[in-house]
């Protein structure tokens, strides 16, 4: 991955509020790959059983966010949201266009999959640090904030593996959060933990993006979009449907949701099923 | 944190490769700013195979004794060999190889079990193998230890010769290194590939001078009539390793070591196995950024 020491020379669009942009970006699947393949059944395929597939995650995806900013990006399951915040956080290089990005970006698309399950609360935040690059000192300092934020207690100095699934959100989003980064790049973190823990989570955030740091996130949580964002862009089978104003692409989303529930009802009942269970569903 | 971070503060990515030597550069750099983490990465190893066991540590000097001495009573029952000390001999095979299959079968999976983190950070993947290689360094230096207490048994063939042992586990490292990184990444798109490894690891064994002598293999029918196994049998980088090993730990049948190992072959080994390494990194780097998709 060709990455640049120096930040790139900032161009016409690229002044000071600077922070990611992406152009014509494209992301495509190598489906030969995706399942877990094995020897054997790439020996099949070579002898003329499958053929190349492919399948573009993304498409043809422009975007710009600015400093200060806090970009949400919503539509359906598998519409390409986290893989857009992938690509943003330089974790999948594109098949198609360019991202470019000014600024330290720290991000747990995920949370809750901590580092080392056999490894203390303590020995975690250490590895993490490292994973994140963080400087070992930085990290040391850092140390009891993160404690502190995480609300672990005692169990700092016990295996991650007997942690209950809320302090290892807890502690996934206090690493991620602690390093003060230029770009924070969130995946539905919102909803983990208990209500305390996302009101606290909610006021960091803000903080963040109050702080003149960019913010995307990939939210299900529409009332999240409408307050706290600024901009929303709609994503759905990996295009750009809609960018703008949060309450206009929310309600767009809304509409769209609602069309694609009719349908499923409709195909349901052409198909002789009970529409009942399926609007449960 | 500009000024305290290992990570570059901006970073473009658009479609295409870069060339061949970007890539090696790119993968030395990655190594090279991300020391710290490797060194983690060794250590939360360490600590977990050292606290799982009521044993602890002294379990990993044991293992290569106990493994010696499967093979001892083996090739005794079987009488295939006049070998005196052989006890010894076996070992100074045991000890390198126990090292490199250890590092080779973990660096192949190294990178599919840390899927969820792949998915969710950005860091250079390459230091995942390169921590499963180093901590095999780890359990070399037990086995060390219980070479030492073997040589008890043997002392008339200690010779300052053993000193030469690091220089052999230097050029083994660098060897190690490279197939650690093809196999990792191999691994990722081969779910199967762990299997085949550790079939071809015992196959591999058996085929290098371990047992046995290099010099043994002459007495085959097979290798008098084909010289040409005979050049690759020499050519099994284990062959030259194992022979290097023996020669400073257990010298030749009749006496103690009474010289270095064969210099112009391990130079070669080294030199060979450093052009190895540069092409693995490549084909690693070239694969990365696949792997978040693949994963």
């Amino acid at each position: 991955m060709p990455l640049l020491r120096r930040p790139p020379k900032l161009g016409p669009d690229r002044d000071e509020g600077f922070a990611i942009g992406a152009t014509d970006l494209g992301v495509r699947y190598d489906l030969r790959f995706t399942r877990k393949t094995t020897i054997r059944s790439s020996i099949g395929q070579m002898l003329g059983r499958g053929r190349a597939e492919h399948f573009w995650a993304l498409r043809h995806l422009g975007l710009q966010v600015r400093r200060g900013e806090s970009l949400a990006v919503i539509g359906p399951n598998g519409a390409g949201k986290s893989t857009l915040l992938q690509v943003l956080a330089g974790i999948i290089r594109p098949s198609e266009g360019a991202v470019e990005v000014v600024g330290h970006v720290s991000g747990l698309l995920t949370l809750g999959a901590g580092f080392d399950k056999e490894l203390t609360g303590r020995d975690n935040i250490l590895l993490g640090g490292a994973f994140l690059g963080l400087d070992d000192a930085v990290t040391r300092e850092l140390l009891p904030s993160i404690i502190d934020y995480a609300e672990l207690g005692e169990f700092i100095d016990a295996p991650l593996r007997t942690y209950s699934s809320g302090m290892r959100a807890r502690l996934g989003f206090a690493i991620a959060t602690s390093v003060d980064p230029d770009i924070l790049l969130l995946d539905e973190v919102l909803a983990t933990g208990d209500a305390n823990f996302r009101e606290k989570s909610k006021a960091r955030v803000i903080e963040i993006v109050s702080a003149a740091k960019a913010v995307v996130l990939v939210t299900h949580d529409m009332n999240w979009v409408t307050e706290y964002c600024n901009r929303a862009i709609l994503i759905e089978r990996g295009e750009l449907i809609m960018e703008g104003e949060p309450a206009d692409v929310v309600d767009l989303h809304r509409t769209h949701t609602e069309e694609a529930r009719q349908r499923t009802v409709e195909e349901a009942e052409k198909a002789g099923l009970d529409p009942r269970i399926v609007r449960v569903r | 944190m500009s000024a305290s971070s290992e990570v570059p503060a901006a970073f473009r990515n658009a479609a295409g490769n870069p060339g061949p030597i970007a890539l090696v550069r790119e993968g030395i750099a990655d190594i090279l700013s991300r020391r710290r983490l490797v060194r983690y990465l060794v250590q939360a190893d360490v600590h977990k195979r050292g606290a799982d066991t009521v044993l602890g540590n002294i379990w990993w000097v044991l293992d290569p004794l106990l493994q010696m001495l499967v093979y001892v009573v083996f090739v005794t029952i079987i009488r295939v060999t006049t070998q005196p000390d052989y006890p010894l001999f076996v070992f100074s095979a045991i000890l390198p190889w126990k090292w490199f299959s250890a590092s080779v079968t973990d660096a192949t999976t190294s990178i599919v079990s840390q899927d969820q983190l792949i998915k969710q950070i950005q860091f250079p993947k390459i230091v995942l193998p390169v921590a499963a290689a180093t901590a095999g360094i780890v359990s070399f230096a037990f086995g060390t230890v219980a070479l030492g207490l073997l040589m008890l048994a043997f002392s008339d063939r200690i010779t300052p010769w053993l000193l030469f042992i690091p220089l052999i586990a230097v050029v083994q490292f660098v060897f190690t290194l490279a197939v650690s990184f093809l196999v990792a990444a191999g691994n990722v798109f081969f779910r199967d590939l762990g299997n085949v490894v550790g079939h071809l690891l015992r196959l591999w064994w058996f085929l290098s001078p371990g047992l046995y002598s290099l010099a043994s293999l002459d007495q085959l029918k097979i290798f008098r009539d084909n010289p040409a196994l005979k050049t690759i049998a020499n050519a099994n980088p284990f062959a030259i390793l194992f022979e290097s090993y023996r020669t400073v730990i257990y010298g030749t049948a009749g006496a103690p070591p009474s010289g270095p190992p064969n210099m112009q072959l391990l130079a070669i080994l080294l030199v060979a196995s450093l052009v190895f390494l540069a092409f693995t990194t490549m084909v690693f780097k070239r694969l990365e950024p696949n792997f978040a998709k693949v994963i």
